[in-house]
Protein backbone atom coordinates (compact mmCIF):
# COMPACT_ATOMS: atom_id res chain seq x y z
CA UNK A 1 0.00 0.00 0.00
CA UNK A 2 1.38 3.36 -1.04
CA UNK A 3 0.20 5.62 1.73
CA UNK A 4 1.18 8.95 0.18
CA UNK A 5 -0.95 8.15 -2.84
CA UNK A 6 -3.78 7.04 -0.57
CA UNK A 7 -3.54 10.35 1.35
CA UNK A 8 -3.67 12.29 -1.92
CA UNK A 9 -6.74 10.34 -3.07
CA UNK A 10 -8.56 10.85 0.24
CA UNK A 11 -7.93 14.62 0.20
CA UNK A 12 -8.98 14.77 -3.45
CA UNK A 13 -12.22 12.90 -2.78
CA UNK A 14 -12.97 14.90 0.39
CA UNK A 15 -12.61 18.14 -1.59
CA UNK A 16 -14.69 16.73 -4.44
CA UNK A 17 -17.37 15.53 -2.02
CA UNK A 18 -17.67 19.01 -0.51
CA UNK A 19 -17.29 20.97 -3.74
CA UNK A 20 -19.99 22.61 -5.78
CA UNK A 21 -19.17 20.23 -8.65
CA UNK A 22 -21.10 17.53 -6.81
CA UNK A 23 -24.23 19.64 -7.19
CA UNK A 24 -24.19 18.57 -10.84
CA UNK A 25 -24.94 15.04 -9.63
CA UNK A 26 -27.55 16.06 -7.07
CA UNK A 27 -31.07 14.78 -7.48
CA UNK A 28 -34.45 16.24 -6.47
CA UNK A 29 -34.96 19.42 -4.47
CA UNK A 30 -33.48 17.61 -1.43
CA UNK A 31 -30.13 17.67 -3.25
CA UNK A 32 -29.37 13.99 -2.83
CA UNK A 33 -25.72 13.39 -3.70
CA UNK A 34 -23.71 10.15 -3.82
CA UNK A 35 -21.20 9.54 -1.05
CA UNK A 36 -17.89 8.76 -2.72
CA UNK A 37 -16.08 8.36 0.61
CA UNK A 38 -18.56 5.61 1.47
CA UNK A 39 -17.79 3.86 -1.82
CA UNK A 40 -14.07 4.11 -1.09
CA UNK A 41 -14.61 2.72 2.41
CA UNK A 42 -16.27 -0.41 1.05
CA UNK A 43 -13.69 -0.77 -1.70
CA UNK A 44 -10.70 -0.55 0.64
CA UNK A 45 -12.31 -2.70 3.33
CA UNK A 46 -12.85 -5.47 0.76
CA UNK A 47 -9.62 -5.07 -1.21
CA UNK A 48 -6.98 -4.47 1.47
CA UNK A 49 -5.79 -6.89 4.09
CA UNK A 50 -7.62 -6.34 7.36
CA UNK A 51 -4.74 -4.42 8.98
CA UNK A 52 -4.67 -1.80 6.22
CA UNK A 53 -8.48 -1.86 6.11
CA UNK A 54 -8.57 -0.56 9.70
CA UNK A 55 -6.27 2.35 8.85
CA UNK A 56 -8.07 3.25 5.63
CA UNK A 57 -11.49 3.08 7.30
CA UNK A 58 -10.55 5.51 10.06
CA UNK A 59 -8.74 7.79 7.60
CA UNK A 60 -11.82 7.92 5.36
CA UNK A 61 -14.00 8.55 8.40
CA UNK A 62 -11.76 11.45 9.37
CA UNK A 63 -12.05 12.81 5.83
CA UNK A 64 -15.84 12.47 5.99
CA UNK A 65 -15.90 14.45 9.23
CA UNK A 66 -13.60 17.12 7.85
CA UNK A 67 -15.82 17.42 4.79
CA UNK A 68 -18.84 17.79 7.08
CA UNK A 69 -19.29 20.10 10.04
CA UNK A 70 -18.93 17.84 13.09
CA UNK A 71 -15.71 16.03 13.99
CA UNK A 72 -15.95 12.55 15.51
CA UNK A 73 -19.12 10.72 14.41
CA UNK A 74 -17.85 9.48 11.04
CA UNK A 75 -14.42 8.48 12.35
CA UNK A 76 -16.13 6.12 14.76
CA UNK A 77 -18.83 4.83 12.40
CA UNK A 78 -16.48 4.37 9.42
CA UNK A 79 -13.88 2.68 11.66
CA UNK A 80 -16.31 0.20 13.18
CA UNK A 81 -18.10 -0.62 9.93
CA UNK A 82 -14.86 -0.79 7.93
CA UNK A 83 -13.46 -3.28 10.43
CA UNK A 84 -16.69 -5.28 10.26
CA UNK A 85 -16.62 -5.43 6.44
CA UNK A 86 -12.97 -6.53 6.51
CA UNK A 87 -13.97 -9.44 8.76
CA UNK A 88 -17.07 -10.32 6.76
CA UNK A 89 -14.80 -10.34 3.70
CA UNK A 90 -13.00 -13.34 5.20
CA UNK A 91 -16.26 -15.30 5.13
CA UNK A 92 -18.09 -13.89 2.10
CA UNK A 93 -15.89 -13.03 -0.87
CA UNK A 94 -18.07 -10.17 -2.18
CA UNK A 95 -16.65 -10.63 -5.66
CA UNK A 96 -19.68 -9.74 -7.74
CA UNK A 97 -20.47 -6.13 -8.50
CA UNK A 98 -24.05 -6.48 -7.27
CA UNK A 99 -22.79 -7.87 -3.95
CA UNK A 100 -20.49 -4.90 -3.59
CA UNK A 101 -23.31 -2.50 -4.47
CA UNK A 102 -25.53 -4.18 -1.89
CA UNK A 103 -22.73 -3.81 0.66
CA UNK A 104 -22.49 -0.10 -0.15
CA UNK A 105 -26.27 0.25 0.29
CA UNK A 106 -26.40 -1.52 3.67
CA UNK A 107 -23.15 0.03 4.91
CA UNK A 108 -24.31 3.49 3.88
CA UNK A 109 -27.50 3.20 5.89
CA UNK A 110 -25.81 1.75 8.99
CA UNK A 111 -22.96 4.29 8.94
CA UNK A 112 -25.26 7.26 8.58
CA UNK A 113 -27.57 6.04 11.37
CA UNK A 114 -24.61 5.61 13.74
CA UNK A 115 -23.14 8.97 12.69
CA UNK A 116 -26.53 10.65 13.13
CA UNK A 117 -26.88 9.34 16.68
CA UNK A 118 -23.33 10.40 17.59
CA UNK A 119 -23.83 13.80 15.95
CA UNK A 120 -26.97 14.28 18.01
CA UNK A 121 -24.94 13.84 21.20
CA UNK A 122 -22.28 16.32 20.15
CA UNK A 123 -24.17 19.00 18.19
CA UNK A 124 -27.88 18.29 17.96
CA UNK A 125 -28.43 21.18 15.53
CA UNK A 126 -26.51 19.27 12.87
CA UNK A 127 -28.36 15.98 13.37
CA UNK A 128 -31.09 16.75 10.86
CA UNK A 129 -30.69 14.01 8.28
CA UNK A 130 -34.00 12.32 7.60
CA UNK A 131 -34.58 8.59 7.07
CA UNK A 132 -35.44 9.09 3.41
CA UNK A 133 -32.28 11.08 2.79
CA UNK A 134 -30.11 8.41 4.40
CA UNK A 135 -31.71 5.71 2.27
CA UNK A 136 -31.55 7.84 -0.89
CA UNK A 137 -27.85 8.68 -0.49
CA UNK A 138 -26.96 5.02 0.16
CA UNK A 139 -29.02 3.87 -2.84
CA UNK A 140 -27.53 6.54 -5.12
CA UNK A 141 -24.00 5.57 -4.00
CA UNK A 142 -24.73 1.88 -4.60
CA UNK A 143 -26.03 2.60 -8.11
CA UNK A 144 -23.06 4.85 -8.85
CA UNK A 145 -20.74 1.98 -7.97
CA UNK A 146 -21.75 0.20 -11.19
CA UNK A 147 -20.54 3.24 -13.16
CA UNK A 148 -17.30 4.11 -11.35
CA UNK A 149 -16.09 0.68 -10.35
CA UNK A 150 -13.40 0.67 -13.05
CA UNK A 151 -12.19 4.11 -11.96
CA UNK A 152 -11.89 3.16 -8.30
CA UNK A 153 -10.26 -0.15 -9.18
CA UNK A 154 -7.70 1.70 -11.32
CA UNK A 155 -7.01 4.11 -8.46
CA UNK A 156 -6.63 1.10 -6.16
CA UNK A 157 -4.03 -0.47 -8.43
CA UNK A 158 -2.20 2.89 -8.59
CA UNK A 159 -1.99 2.75 -4.80
CA UNK A 160 -0.53 -0.71 -5.00
CA UNK A 161 -3.34 -2.53 -3.32
CA UNK A 162 -2.49 -5.52 -5.49
CA UNK A 163 -5.86 -6.50 -6.81
CA UNK A 164 -6.38 -7.64 -10.34
CA UNK A 165 -10.10 -7.94 -9.89
CA UNK A 166 -12.23 -6.30 -7.27
CA UNK A 167 -12.36 -8.65 -4.33
CA UNK A 168 -9.59 -11.01 -5.42
CA UNK A 169 -6.96 -10.04 -2.94
CA UNK A 170 -3.40 -11.05 -3.63
CA UNK A 171 -1.44 -9.33 -0.90
CA UNK A 172 -1.47 -10.50 2.68
CA UNK A 173 -1.87 -14.14 1.71
CA UNK B 1 24.27 -1.13 3.84
CA UNK B 2 22.25 -4.32 3.90
CA UNK B 3 22.77 -4.48 7.63
CA UNK B 4 21.31 -0.98 8.08
CA UNK B 5 18.32 -1.88 5.93
CA UNK B 6 17.58 -5.00 7.94
CA UNK B 7 17.87 -2.96 11.16
CA UNK B 8 15.33 -0.50 9.83
CA UNK B 9 12.98 -3.33 8.88
CA UNK B 10 13.34 -4.80 12.32
CA UNK B 11 12.65 -1.43 13.95
CA UNK B 12 9.52 -1.04 11.83
CA UNK B 13 8.37 -4.53 12.74
CA UNK B 14 9.09 -3.84 16.39
CA UNK B 15 6.88 -0.73 16.54
CA UNK B 16 4.05 -2.10 14.42
CA UNK B 17 1.06 -2.41 16.75
CA UNK B 18 -1.31 -5.34 16.51
CA UNK B 19 -4.53 -4.97 14.57
CA UNK B 20 -6.63 -4.86 17.73
CA UNK B 21 -4.36 -2.27 19.38
CA UNK B 22 -4.49 -0.15 16.26
CA UNK B 23 -8.29 -0.41 16.06
CA UNK B 24 -8.79 0.51 19.72
CA UNK B 25 -6.31 3.41 19.50
CA UNK B 26 -8.02 4.87 16.45
CA UNK B 27 -11.47 4.32 17.96
CA UNK B 28 -10.39 6.15 21.12
CA UNK B 29 -9.07 8.98 18.95
CA UNK B 30 -12.49 9.15 17.34
CA UNK B 31 -14.19 9.35 20.74
CA UNK B 32 -11.75 12.08 21.83
CA UNK B 33 -12.71 14.10 18.76
CA UNK B 34 -16.35 13.45 19.58
CA UNK B 35 -15.96 14.68 23.15
CA UNK B 36 -14.09 17.86 22.26
CA UNK B 37 -16.62 20.73 22.17
CA UNK B 38 -18.03 21.65 18.77
CA UNK B 39 -16.77 25.25 18.91
CA UNK B 40 -13.19 23.90 19.05
CA UNK B 41 -13.43 21.11 16.46
CA UNK B 42 -15.34 23.35 14.05
CA UNK B 43 -12.07 25.27 13.61
CA UNK B 44 -10.63 22.19 11.89
CA UNK B 45 -13.62 22.05 9.54
CA UNK B 46 -13.26 25.74 8.79
CA UNK B 47 -9.51 25.32 8.24
CA UNK B 48 -10.26 22.66 5.61
CA UNK B 49 -12.64 25.03 3.83
CA UNK B 50 -10.12 27.85 4.15
CA UNK B 51 -7.34 25.80 2.57
CA UNK B 52 -9.37 24.29 -0.25
CA UNK B 53 -11.85 27.16 -0.65
CA UNK B 54 -10.88 27.83 -4.26
CA UNK B 55 -11.47 24.23 -5.34
CA UNK B 56 -14.68 23.89 -3.33
CA UNK B 57 -16.28 26.83 -5.10
CA UNK B 58 -15.38 25.86 -8.64
CA UNK B 59 -18.39 25.59 -10.91
CA UNK B 60 -20.77 27.82 -9.00
CA UNK B 61 -22.80 30.29 -11.01
CA UNK B 62 -20.33 30.06 -13.89
CA UNK B 63 -22.91 29.28 -16.54
CA UNK B 64 -25.30 31.83 -15.12
CA UNK B 65 -22.91 34.76 -15.29
CA UNK B 66 -21.50 33.78 -18.66
CA UNK B 67 -24.74 34.61 -20.46
CA UNK B 68 -24.13 36.69 -23.60
CA UNK B 69 -24.26 40.42 -22.91
CA UNK B 70 -27.01 42.44 -24.53
CA UNK B 71 -25.93 46.00 -25.36
CA UNK B 72 -29.45 47.37 -25.77
CA UNK B 73 -30.08 50.32 -23.39
CA UNK B 74 -33.52 48.88 -22.61
CA UNK B 75 -32.20 45.46 -21.66
CA UNK B 76 -31.88 44.50 -18.00
CA UNK B 77 -30.64 41.00 -17.16
CA UNK B 78 -33.05 38.77 -15.27
CA UNK B 79 -30.75 38.58 -12.26
CA UNK B 80 -30.46 42.38 -12.11
CA UNK B 81 -34.22 42.73 -12.49
CA UNK B 82 -34.83 40.34 -9.61
CA UNK B 83 -32.29 42.13 -7.44
CA UNK B 84 -33.89 45.51 -8.06
CA UNK B 85 -37.35 44.06 -7.50
CA UNK B 86 -36.30 42.72 -4.11
CA UNK B 87 -34.66 46.04 -3.21
CA UNK B 88 -37.92 47.75 -4.12
CA UNK B 89 -39.87 45.37 -1.84
CA UNK B 90 -37.52 46.17 1.03
CA UNK B 91 -37.92 49.91 0.49
CA UNK B 92 -41.66 49.42 0.40
CA UNK B 93 -41.52 47.62 3.76
CA UNK B 94 -39.29 50.29 5.26
CA UNK B 95 -41.61 52.97 3.93
CA UNK B 96 -44.64 51.29 5.49
CA UNK B 97 -42.79 50.83 8.77
CA UNK B 98 -41.65 54.46 8.86
CA UNK B 99 -45.11 55.66 7.89
CA UNK B 100 -46.53 53.77 10.85
CA UNK B 101 -43.85 55.23 13.11
CA UNK B 102 -44.61 58.76 11.94
CA UNK B 103 -48.28 58.18 12.64
CA UNK B 104 -47.36 56.85 16.05
CA UNK B 105 -45.04 59.78 16.70
CA UNK B 106 -47.84 62.11 15.84
CA UNK B 107 -49.86 60.66 18.71
CA UNK B 108 -47.25 59.88 21.30
CA UNK B 109 -44.00 61.65 21.99
CA UNK B 110 -41.55 58.87 21.55
CA UNK B 111 -37.92 59.03 20.67
CA UNK B 112 -37.03 56.56 17.97
CA UNK B 113 -33.90 54.61 18.72
CA UNK B 114 -31.45 55.17 15.94
CA UNK B 115 -28.93 52.38 15.87
CA UNK B 116 -26.94 52.47 12.70
CA UNK B 117 -27.04 49.27 10.72
CA UNK B 118 -23.83 48.03 9.17
CA UNK B 119 -23.41 45.49 6.40
CA UNK B 120 -20.44 43.19 6.13
CA UNK B 121 -19.99 41.84 2.62
CA UNK B 122 -18.77 38.26 2.38
CA UNK B 123 -17.99 35.74 -0.32
CA UNK B 124 -19.44 32.25 -0.30
CA UNK B 125 -16.57 29.80 -0.18
CA UNK B 126 -18.59 26.62 0.08
CA UNK B 127 -22.20 25.50 -0.34
CA UNK B 128 -23.68 22.59 1.51
CA UNK B 129 -27.19 21.40 1.95
CA UNK B 130 -29.12 24.26 3.57
CA UNK B 131 -25.86 25.93 4.50
CA UNK B 132 -23.31 28.40 3.12
CA UNK B 133 -19.76 28.90 4.36
CA UNK B 134 -18.60 32.52 4.07
CA UNK B 135 -15.18 34.13 4.32
CA UNK B 136 -15.92 36.43 7.27
CA UNK B 137 -15.70 35.64 10.96
CA UNK B 138 -15.57 37.03 14.46
CA UNK B 139 -12.63 39.27 13.46
CA UNK B 140 -15.08 41.10 11.18
CA UNK B 141 -17.73 41.49 13.88
CA UNK B 142 -19.83 38.46 13.03
CA UNK B 143 -21.64 36.54 15.75
CA UNK B 144 -24.22 33.81 16.01
CA UNK B 145 -27.78 34.79 15.12
CA UNK B 146 -27.02 37.72 12.79
CA UNK B 147 -29.16 37.94 9.68
CA UNK B 148 -27.61 37.33 6.28
CA UNK B 149 -28.77 38.94 3.05
CA UNK B 150 -28.35 37.61 -0.46
CA UNK B 151 -29.51 39.77 -3.36
CA UNK B 152 -31.06 42.08 -0.72
CA UNK B 153 -33.33 39.35 0.68
CA UNK B 154 -32.83 37.54 3.97
CA UNK B 155 -31.38 34.12 3.20
CA UNK B 156 -30.54 32.86 6.68
CA UNK B 157 -28.67 33.42 9.92
CA UNK B 158 -25.12 33.01 11.13
CA UNK B 159 -24.77 29.60 12.76
CA UNK B 160 -21.12 29.06 13.67
CA UNK B 161 -18.33 31.59 13.76
CA UNK B 162 -14.57 31.18 13.79
CA UNK B 163 -11.98 33.93 13.55
CA UNK B 164 -12.24 34.46 9.81
CA UNK B 165 -14.88 32.07 8.48
CA UNK B 166 -18.52 31.37 9.35
CA UNK B 167 -21.40 29.12 8.46
CA UNK B 168 -24.79 30.45 7.43
CA UNK B 169 -27.88 28.40 8.18
CA UNK B 170 -30.25 28.99 5.26
CA UNK B 171 -33.95 29.58 5.75
CA UNK B 172 -34.63 26.28 3.99
CA UNK B 173 -32.96 24.46 6.89
CA UNK B 174 -35.33 22.84 9.42
CA UNK B 175 -32.94 24.12 12.11
CA UNK B 176 -33.68 27.70 11.07
CA UNK B 177 -36.71 29.19 12.83
CA UNK B 178 -37.45 32.86 12.29
CA UNK B 179 -40.16 35.22 13.42
CA UNK B 180 -41.76 36.64 10.30
CA UNK B 181 -44.34 39.18 9.25
CA UNK B 182 -46.73 38.41 6.42
CA UNK B 183 -47.83 41.50 4.57
CA UNK B 184 -51.52 41.85 3.88
CA UNK B 185 -51.91 44.70 1.39
CA UNK B 186 -55.72 44.38 1.43
CA UNK B 187 -55.89 45.47 5.07
CA UNK B 188 -52.55 47.33 5.11
CA UNK B 189 -51.09 45.39 8.00
CA UNK B 190 -48.76 42.54 8.89
CA UNK B 191 -49.62 39.16 10.37
CA UNK B 192 -47.03 37.59 12.66
CA UNK B 193 -45.84 34.00 12.39
CA UNK B 194 -42.94 31.64 12.84
CA UNK B 195 -41.20 30.24 9.79
CA UNK B 196 -39.19 27.02 9.60
CA UNK B 197 -37.24 25.52 6.70
CA UNK B 198 -38.82 22.62 4.84
CA UNK B 199 -35.45 20.88 4.19
CA UNK B 200 -35.95 21.37 0.44
CA UNK B 201 -35.76 24.79 -1.13
CA UNK B 202 -38.35 26.73 0.82
CA UNK B 203 -39.94 27.14 4.22
CA UNK B 204 -43.23 26.73 6.06
CA UNK B 205 -45.10 29.12 8.31
CA UNK B 206 -46.91 27.31 11.07
CA UNK B 207 -49.89 27.95 13.29
CA UNK B 208 -51.29 31.01 11.54
CA UNK B 209 -55.06 31.13 12.29
CA UNK B 210 -57.40 30.89 9.33
CA UNK B 211 -59.12 34.10 10.37
CA UNK B 212 -56.16 35.97 8.85
CA UNK B 213 -56.79 36.65 5.19
CA UNK B 214 -53.61 35.29 3.67
CA UNK B 215 -53.25 34.60 -0.03
CA UNK B 216 -50.70 33.24 -2.44
CA UNK B 217 -48.33 36.02 -3.49
CA UNK B 218 -48.37 37.87 -0.18
CA UNK B 219 -44.88 38.90 0.86
CA UNK B 220 -43.05 37.47 3.86
CA UNK B 221 -40.59 39.59 5.84
CA UNK B 222 -38.14 38.74 8.63
CA UNK B 223 -39.53 40.44 11.73
CA UNK B 224 -37.38 43.03 13.51
CA UNK B 225 -35.34 41.56 16.35
CA UNK B 226 -33.60 43.59 19.00
CA UNK B 227 -29.89 43.71 18.39
CA UNK B 228 -30.11 41.89 15.07
CA UNK B 229 -32.63 43.51 12.72
CA UNK B 230 -34.04 47.00 12.91
CA UNK B 231 -36.77 46.90 10.26
CA UNK B 232 -38.50 44.12 8.34
CA UNK B 233 -36.45 42.64 5.51
CA UNK B 234 -37.98 40.60 2.75
CA UNK B 235 -37.55 36.83 2.65
CA UNK B 236 -39.86 35.73 -0.13
CA UNK B 237 -43.48 35.28 -1.00
CA UNK B 238 -46.21 32.80 -0.20
CA UNK B 239 -46.31 30.11 -2.84
CA UNK B 240 -49.03 27.93 -1.31
CA UNK B 241 -51.68 28.58 1.30
CA UNK B 242 -54.14 25.81 2.12
CA UNK B 243 -55.97 24.55 5.16
CA UNK B 244 -53.74 22.48 7.44
CA UNK B 245 -54.87 18.83 7.27
CA UNK B 246 -53.89 18.02 10.84
CA UNK B 247 -55.38 21.19 12.29
CA UNK B 248 -58.16 22.72 10.15
CA UNK B 249 -58.27 26.00 12.08
CA UNK B 250 -54.82 27.08 10.89
CA UNK B 251 -53.16 27.65 7.51
CA UNK B 252 -50.53 25.43 5.94
CA UNK B 253 -48.35 28.09 4.33
CA UNK B 254 -45.36 27.48 2.04
CA UNK B 255 -42.86 30.24 1.38
CA UNK B 256 -40.73 30.56 -1.73
CA UNK B 257 -37.56 32.51 -0.91
CA UNK B 258 -36.36 35.29 -3.20
CA UNK B 259 -32.86 33.90 -3.43
CA UNK B 260 -31.65 31.16 -5.74
CA UNK B 261 -29.25 28.76 -4.08
CA UNK B 262 -27.03 28.32 -7.13
CA UNK B 263 -26.85 31.95 -8.19
CA UNK B 264 -25.70 33.70 -5.06
CA UNK B 265 -21.96 34.27 -4.89
CA UNK B 266 -21.81 37.10 -2.33
CA UNK B 267 -23.81 37.83 0.79
CA UNK B 268 -24.08 40.67 3.30
CA UNK B 269 -24.29 40.16 7.05
CA UNK B 270 -26.35 42.68 9.00
CA UNK B 271 -24.29 43.97 11.93
CA UNK B 272 -26.06 46.26 14.35
CA UNK B 273 -23.44 48.65 15.64
CA UNK B 274 -23.59 49.81 19.25
CA UNK B 275 -25.13 53.21 19.78
CA UNK B 276 -22.63 55.98 20.53
CA UNK B 277 -22.72 57.16 24.14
Amino acid sequence: MKWWRFTFLVILVAVLQTSAVMNLLSLTDMRIKPDILLILLVYFAISCDSYNAVITSFALGFAADIAGMVLGPHIISYGIIGMAIAHIRNVVLLKDTWQQALTILITGIVIQVIALILTYFKASDFARTGAFEIFAVATYSAILWFLIKWLISTAGKWMGIGVHRFGTRTDGR
Amino acid sequence: MENGYSHRLMAQAKFKPSKLTLFISLLLTGFIFLLIPQNITSKINFAFIDIFGFFLNIGTSAAYYQAPENHSPFFVPRHEHNRLQVAYRNLQAQYLEQKQQIEELGRVRMSEPDPTTGLMLAKIVNRRKNEFIINRGSNDGLRKGQYVLGDNAVIGCIEQVSADISSVKLISSPACRLHVKISAPDVQTYFNGTMQGDDKDGAKIMNVPKKYQIKVGHLVYAAPKAGFLQSPRIIGEISRCVTDRSNPVVWDISVKPYYEFENITNVAVIIMKAEPD
